[in-house]
């Protein structure tokens, strides 16, 4: 195959007066005419800077210090500004990271598009401009949304627009960076999927940046494996997910949750990139299981291995072992159903506008974000709430919590039902439901040193406590008391999350709700936060409301599990039992949209009946989206609730029916399109 | 702004001065001079400052007089020297008073919202519109004749001029910051409104405020100057800079240098508080906010 790009031996430094720091250290890659090429590593790695460099761009603080970026046999790096101008957008093009800010707010999404089109003059001859951009929408799967304003469109309409506008001139190469991280799981394998079917249809190499391997898996053809700005191993795909050569890939593979809860050989990884630490050998040997002091003195260079296959690791051989994903259910460790009821939550509606006065008058309730909420959590157990962003997870969270008085309903710890606002609730109720935030950045006051946020709950509810308290809950954390003395800007994203759950602990809590507290982290972080929670589990028998996106994440460690869609919940069961048997529609949805590791041919259900949508609090929410719908019953009316063996369902199709995938009505006629994904 | 990095030897500090940026440099020497003679005139000048007759008046400069004499025969340097420690201090006290008081306003109100920060904003809008020195002149005179000229009032004039706008920043701060989770987790915990505001949200403020208060500080001296100007500032014979400009005005074309003294001395005063100010918030990645 024809090359399209190759880098060679490309170093970048960033810095300033103060010094140099190398980001990118001789990387040297090739795509080829129509190949997806995934680039792929924990955040810090270099792999953005890389990117942007193919595009041509750099920050004012970084220099190219050698190197060569050779598009179709010209060296980008040499090129002026205006003949780089000309090649990005109309032969190189990006699809970036979060569109909702690259999107211009006050434009139209169609005048965009056409900007970009006429910039370019890359209007095909015998076409007018108003129809080339009413294909391009229609290439993305879209309707004609040219007169929209972007925030009239969903996130994944408003990326499938960024796409559009990157595929506008026919780019030979696209350079997608982390373009789906931002986005829900079934958004994500829809964009991922209308990606795979455009490079068939359109025949442009691609440039993938992610640090989602299993989404690579999805698409790309081969995968370059980035650490500390050096790439440790480039292969095919399936080599690389079935067979990882370098410890790095092993690692970052097995860090990863999947769905089908293979036990995986090998183990996570540990620490994390610290470009200080970093050794004059390879990279990698102060996180490595297989180094040696050779490794610590000798640069390893990527070498080929195998057809193309590379790896920059002399210890290759004795680390690469046959790799398959092994099906193995963990044992199910179900004890007798603990009696003590903890946490339950009973017919719980919300809304975030208090209803006016003239609201009162005129008998009108204000719109509800969730309603008729029934949940319990017992001691020591885990309760997972998965949903799609806007599902209300957060919002139930923040009633129980008390940040939130609730509209209706009533919530009660041990019993005794809790104030519905926090300043109600006595001290010892706060004490006993901690609250982790999602993002550790914000969540720890960065003026205060570790000892003094985690000293005050202590004070503050008047805990008795000897002076090793401190140390003793972060080695709880797999910390130590090195980390009192400094400021959270001094820590890791992962280290801070521990401090957070390190604080929230130490207070005794019965209660711990952890609020997507894994979204901001790497992978291999995630899995060792899991690995700790799952570990507080055992030790303090603490119960946790564990709110997640990720079901992969979920089935790691969750007892029980709550779907939650539009502020209903939709389906409560059994990790295993949801897991095995979905049974609900949206469960299904969900279940099928999570990425494994191996190329899995997702193809979404069309829902059977689009347009009929329900109000919200008449009908099912799902109504309109549901590939199993039933006719207009669904929007019109609200589903039941039918009890299953360990949780419920709600919805107007019998569980027996649920179970056999059969629907009674109009199942054929709407047959399943199936486009290929290859 | 230590910040964990308290590694206490010669070279580290001197290698942070030379990381500062040029106006913070400029701005650190000039009020450092302005210092060293504040506290020098303080404890000795070459004549004293309400000695009349030094010098035949109106002499103009010589080695002795390097200011040239008054009306009636009073050293001007002298009189500028003393005059050095009142201007600052009285900006300094002043400055401190209008910071301590919007700030704990300001941030209760950002922090605490509602009927509060209703009122309180109302209240502080309408001081900020009537032009300040109308406002401090309004002031003193309704402290009346008892009062005029002390020092004590001077301070609480510069302080509540200041007090209301001081608080529209903190206030700004505070709700910003009131947003973020670590406060979220204080109310969690069913912390009080005062250790929230101290607790959390002031240290975070810190940067904002530090700024604020040395942008105020170098307008103090104006305010000061323009009081002692118009007559209602420091009770002579006091050397404050404003009323020695007022004093000597109608000797402008008799002996310009015993104006110019006084006025260069609050100019440089006023744009080394400026450069000091423009640094500082270069360095601390805060703009500051101009006019007000």
């Amino acid at each position: 195959m024809k090359k399209l790009i190759e880098v060679r031996n490309l170093n970048i430094a960033y810095g300033g007066t103060a010094g140099w720091t190398n980001v990118v250290q001789g990387v040297s890659f090739e795509i080829a005419r129509g190949e997806a090429f995934g680039l792929v590593g924990e955040s810090g790695c270099g792999k953005s800077t890389v990117a942007y460099r193919l595009l041509g761009y750099g920050t004012i603080n970084s220099l190219v210090q050698t190197g060569e970026v050779l598009f179709d046999g010209t060296d980008l790096l040499k090129l002026d500004a205006a003949a780089l101008t000309r090649l990005r957008g109309k032969r190189i093009a990006l699809v970036p990271q979060n569109p909702t800010t690259s999107l211009s707010p006050g434009m139209r999404v169609g005048a965009q598009i056409r900007e970009m089109i006429a910039t370019h003059k890359a209007l095909p001859e015998d076409m007018a401009m108003e129809t080339r951009i009413v294909e391009l929408f229609a290439l993305v799967g879209l309707p004609d949304v040219g007169h929209r304003y972007p925030h009239e469109l969903s996130g994944g309409q408003q990326q499938r627009v960024t796409i559009a506008m990157a595929v506008a001139c026919n780019p030979d190469l696209l350079v997608l960076d982390e373009p789906t991280t931002g986005l829900d799981v079934t958004t994500q394998r829809q964009i991922v999927q209308l990606l795979a079917d455009l490079r068939v249809r359109i025949g442009m190499a691609m440039l993938y940046v992610t640090h989602d391997l299993a989404l690579l898996a999805q698409i790309a053809d081969r995968v370059g494996v980035m650490y500390a700005g050096q790439l440790v191993e480039v292969a095919p795909c399936e080599k690389l997910l079935s067979a990882p050569a370098h410890p790095y890939s092993r690692g970052l593979i097995a860090s990863i949750p999947t769905i089908d809860g293979a036990a995986r050989p090998g183990r996570g990884l540990r620490g994390v990139l610290r470009r200080d630490q970093i050794s004059t050998g390879c990279k990698f040997e102060p996180r490595c299981d297989f180094a040696t002091t050779a490794c610590r003195t000798t640069p390893q260079t990527l070498e080929p291995v195998a057809e193309a296959r590379a790896v920059a690791c002399m210890r290759w051989r004795e680390a690469v072992a046959p790799h398959f994903p092994v099906l193995v259910k963990r044992g199910e460790e179900k004890t007798a159903e603990a009696p003590a009821r903890l946490l339950s939550v009973a017919n719980l509606s919300l809304s975030y506008t208090r209803p006016g006065l003239f609201d009162r008058l005129l008998d009108r309730a204000s719109p509800a974000v969730v309603r008729d909420i029934d949940l319990d959590l017992r001691t020591g157990e885990v309760l997972a709430l998965v949903g799609e962003s806007g599902s209300g997870k957060s919002t139930i969270a923040r009633a129980i919590s008390g940040r939130l008085p609730p509209g209706a309903g009533i919530i009660r710890l041990d019993g005794t039902a809790l104030a519905p606002a926090l300043k109600d609730r006595s001290v010892e109720e706060l004490r006993q439901i901690q609250y982790i935030f999602q993002n550790p950045d914000a969540s720890l006051n960065p003026r205060r040193r570790i000892r003094a946020i985690l000293a005050r709950p202590i004070d503050h509810f008047g805990i008795e406590v000897d002076e090793k308290a401190l140390e003793t809950v972060l080695d709880n954390v797999g910390l130590h008391a090195g980390y009192l003395d400094r400021f959270p800007e001094q820590l890791s994203g992962g280290e801070r999350q521990r401090i957070a759950i390190a604080r929230a602990l130490l207070v005794n809590p019965k209660l711990l709700i952890c609020d997507e507290i894994l979204s901001a982290l790497d992978v291999s972080v995630q899995a060792r936060i899991v690995e700790l929670l799952r570990a507080l589990k055992e030790k303090h028998a603490v119960a946790m409301l564990f709110i997640s996106h990720d079901l992969a994440v979920v089935q790691e460690f969750a007892d029980r599990v709550a779907v939650l869609y539009h502020g209903e919940l939709m389906q409560l069961a059994d990790t295993a039992t949801l897991l095995s048997k979905p049974l609900h529609p949206y469960t299904e949805m969900l279940l099928e949209a999570a990425p494994g590791l191996r190329k899995d041919h997702y193809v979404s259900r069309p829902p059977s009946a689009p347009n009929s949508m329900a109000a919200p609090g008449v009908g099912c929410p799902l109504a309109g989206r549901c590939p199993r719908q039933i006719g207009s019953l669904c929007a019109d009316t609200r589903p039941p609730i039918q009890t299953t063996v360990n949780g419920f369902i709600r919805c107007h199709l019998t569980t027996g029916n649920l179970a056999t995938g059969a629907s009674p009505a109009n199942r054929n006629d709407h047959p399943r399109q199936s486009r290929s994904v290859s | 702004m230590t910040s964990g990095t308290s590694t206490p030897s010669r070279r580290f500090n001197t290698d942070r001065w030379r990381a500062t940026p040029g106006p913070f440099k400029v701005g650190a020497v000039i009020l450092a001079a302005h210092a060293l003679f504040a506290i020098i005139g303080a404890v000795w000048t070459p004549y004293g400052f309400a000695e009349m007759g030094a010098g035949l008046p109106l002499s103009g400069i010589s080695w002795d007089h390097p200011m040239g004499l008054d009306q009636i025969g009073r050293d001007v340097f002298s009189r500028f020297m003393h005059g050095a420690h009142i201007v600052l201090l009285l900006s300094f006290a002043g400055t401190i008073l209008g910071m301590v008081a919007g700030t704990a306003l300001g941030l209760l109100s950002g922090y605490v919202g509602g009927w509060f920060d209703a009122v309180t904003q109302r209240v502080v809008e309408a001081m900020i519109s009537i032009p300040f020195l109308a406002l401090a002149l309004v002031m003193i005179i309704a402290a009346g004749p008892a009062l005029a000229g002390a020092p004590v009032l001077i301070v609480f004039v510069v302080g509540l001029v200041y007090a209301p706008r001081i608080t529209r920043i903190a206030r700004a701060a505070a709700m910003e910051i009131a947003t973020r989770e670590y406060v979220a987790v204080a109310e969690l915990r069913g912390e009080g409104t005062w250790s929230i505001v101290f607790r959390e949200i002031l240290p975070n403020a810190a940067n904002v405020l530090l700024v604020e208060f040395s942008l105020r500080l170098s307008y103090a001296p104006i305010l000061i100057g323009a009081l002692g100007f118009l007559g209602f500032g420091i009770r002579p014979p006091t050397p404050e800079w404003g009323l020695m400009i007022s004093e000597n005005r109608n000797l402008l074309i008799a002996s310009p240098v015993t104006v110019f003294g006084p006025g260069l001395g609050l100019a440089s005063l006023v744009i080394g508080f400026n450069l000091f100010t423009d640094g500082l918030s270069r360095m601390l990645g805060q703009r500051p906010v101009a006019g007000a």
